[in-house]
């Protein structure tokens, strides 16, 4: 008995070590780099390229990496333009995506095969779209305009908006509108009083991945853009020049530019583990 | 408040599966008629159409006297209470109630007071605040009623209701629907699987299989002249026995046993181009009394083969003694004779209870009624 008991005690040690080794060493994966940014946006150059791990670690912060950013770079530019195309992307796709999705999920529009189709526009590497974007766009003057990069990222983002709200939109019980319809409600007012309440947390998380993607898009942004419509990526990739990578520059621009979508990504666990597990009739 | 009259009313699903086929049936007003039947036989397709939600294929359906096929639901004014009851779980079970009222554009003060109205008769002003979700079933159940019944319906549809509810507030419940039926002179259809709960709300059952009216008629017509062997043997808890036999003469069939032919008078009469031929005679468990004397003119005998103790009544599997050697079941009361496996026993049938269905399974005894 007590042996077995010894035996039990040493297993459920042996597990919580191997619990903690994994954990750790995915931690170390996950926060090694965002470690890495932050600290590098801090240190001199004298530092970033010091050889000894003490010096690596144990520094004095300075924000001279920072100053020449906005100094000497258009950052605030670009990171509002990033701002711009991610928010007026999302918006746009959501106007799309939202009434498809219904439409799909209600309806069964297209018996499944325009549901597919919209999803297989995601299936093949976005970069074989860009030498045909690259001549539309520029017979009808939309490279190096916002609303060029947000056609496309609303391009991107529809298909997979439209496919994960079309869940979120099956799981509204048709009863629910039914009892509406009967109730003597008008289809557009069962939509906005019945089923956007419902399916609220779904596009929340849906417009989150939507804007986090456009966030950090980088090779359309870079293809697409000259000056004026650059994004922040595009920013940050210049840096790292012919003769030499401006590390320091580029942590503090990766440093700023990071937090929105860290922030959006602790924000939307919630909705996520929430949001997809909502059940509606069952008492 | 309205007569409802469904005339030859099909629903065809995609071209060619027959939701409802050939449907006529009248509700009266103020009626509470049952639909009942087993699953996938029409019964919600029916009610979908009554309700709207489902388009005519063919045939009309009527609201006094008003062609209603191409009216929306919100035009039909209609309540319609789901099975799933389908509230509106992020809202408040007032407005849950109120909900339909907002449609018609009702002010404040109107809505309250018509909410307090009907919240005072389900028993819900307790809980008006809460949310759906904190609910028991049948708390769930009365609200979707009251949302169901406060606008006043022409025509109130049940889908199943009790379905979800565990036995005990079953009763409780189906007592409450019955009397807000009558508190309110509501025309009622109620939609069900279960035929106690049919039995014991209803004015009149409809029942229905296989995508067709099988028989429209009030309990006792359906209990005591089922027209067709499914009705005979849907109805009745055991159902209705069956057992080979022959017409005999226009007034009784007749039975081939171990013992010789055995002769089983009938009330009523057949039609003489049926004698000699081929028929099922039905009988219900209920209705056969067992005899101890032999020669008081019995109609069946046979052994036992199982007890089954009920309570109040026990029901005997008996093997009789035709050459079929069919097994019946007989509902006995549980004080009256002691039985046990193998004991012989004689039955007798009252000609009344006697039921006979030609080889189509339609019932061929004439009655006077």
């Amino acid at each position: 008995m007590r042996e077995g008991e010894k035996l039990k005690k040493q297993g459920v040690t042996f597990k919580r070590v191997i619990f903690w080794v994994i954990t750790i060493l995915v931690m170390i994966g996950i926060l090694g780099p965002l470690l890495w940014i932050y600290l590098t946006a801090f240190k001199s150059s004298a530092d970033i390229f010091a050889g000894s791990l003490n010096r690596q670690l144990i520094f004095t912060p300075t924000l001279e990496n920072f100053k020449r950013l906005f100094v000497q770079f258009p950052f605030f530019k670009t990171l509002g333009n990033t701002l711009i195309m991610s928010l007026g992307s999302t918006v746009l796709v959501m106007i799309v995506a939202l009434p498809a999705a219904y439409s799909f999920a209600r309806w069964n529009t297209g018996g499944g095969h325009i549901l597919f189709n919209t999803i297989a526009s995601r299936m093949f590497p976005g970069v074989v779209a860009s030498i045909p974007f690259f001549i539309v766009f520029r017979h009808i003057d939309l490279l190096d305009k916002h609303i060029g990069i947000i056609l496309l990222y609303m391009y991107f983002n529809v298909s997979f908006a439209t496919f994960l709200l079309y869940g979120f939109f099956r799981d509204v019980p048709v009863e629910l509108e039914q009892a509406a319809m009967i109730d003597g409600y008008g289809r557009f007012n069962i939509f906005r009083k019945v089923v956007l309440p419902l399916v609220l947390p779904g596009i929340a998380t849906t417009s989150v991945f939507c804007i986090i993607w456009s966030w950090n898009e980088f090779l359309f942004a870079f293809l697409f853009s000259r000056k004026v419509a650059t994004t922040v990526t595009v920013l940050i990739s210049s840096f790292w020049g012919s003769i030499d990578v401006q590390y320091g520059t580029m942590a503090a621009g990766a440093a700023i530019s990071i937090l929105p979508t860290l922030i959006a990504a602790w924000f939307m666990q919630r909705y996520i583990v929430r949001g997809l597990t909502f059940g509606a009739v069952k008492g | 408040m309205s007569r409802i009259d469904v005339n030859n009313v099909w629903k065809i699903y995609g071209g060619n599966v027959v939701g409802v086929r050939d449907l006529t049936f009248t509700c009266d007003d103020k009626e509470f008629l049952a639909i009942l039947g087993p699953s996938g036989g029409g019964k919600s397709s029916t009610l979908r159409m009554l309700a709207g939600l489902e388009e005519i294929s063919k045939g009309e359906v009527k609201f006094d006297d008003v062609v209603v096929n191409d009216k929306g639901p919100s035009e039909r004014n209609i309540a319609l209470a789901f099975e799933s009851y389908a509230l509106y779980y992020r809202m408040s079970v007032y407005e849950n109630i109120a909900f339909p009222l907002r449609a018609k554009g009702l002010k404040g003060k109107e809505i309250d007071k018509m909410v307090r109205d009907i919240a005072e008769v389900l028993n819900l002003t307790t809980i008006l605040q809460k949310k759906p979700g904190e609910l028991a079933g049948g708390h769930q159940q009365r609200v979707s009623l009251a949302r169901a019944l406060i606008r006043r319906p022409n025509l109130t549809l049940l889908d199943e209701p009790l379905s979800h509810m565990d036995q005990r507030l079953r009763a409780g419940i189906r007592a409450q629907i019955r009397r807000i039926h009558e508190e309110f002179g509501n025309t009622t259809i109620y939609v069900t699987h279960d035929q106690a709960e049919a039995i014991s709300l209803c004015d009149r059952i409809l029942v229905l299989s296989n995508a067709e009216k099988q028989q429209i008629g009030t309990v006792d017509e359906i209990y005591n002249r089922p027209v067709n062997k499914f009705v005979a043997n849907f109805i009745g808890q055991p159902g209705m026995n069956f057992l080979q036999g022959k017409v005999h003469s226009q007034k009784s069939a007749s039975v081939d046993t171990d013992e010789g032919v055995k002769i089983i008078e009938i009330a009523g009469t057949v039609d003489p181009k049926y004698i000699g031929s081929e028929v099922t005679i039905g009988v219900r468990p209920q209705q056969i009394t067992i005899v101890e004397d032999k020669e008081k003119g019995f109609n069946l005998m046979g052994s036992v083969k199982i007890v089954e103790f009920q309570g109040d009544t026990s029901i005997l599997a008996v093997e009789l003694n035709d050459i079929q050697k069919t097994e019946i079941k007989v509902v006995i009361p549980a004080g009256g004779f002691k039985f046990k496996r193998g004991d012989f026993c004689y039955m007798d049938v009252d000609p009344e209870f006697i039921h006979l269905f030609d080889s189509a399974e339609k019932a061929i005894i004439e009655r006077n009624a």
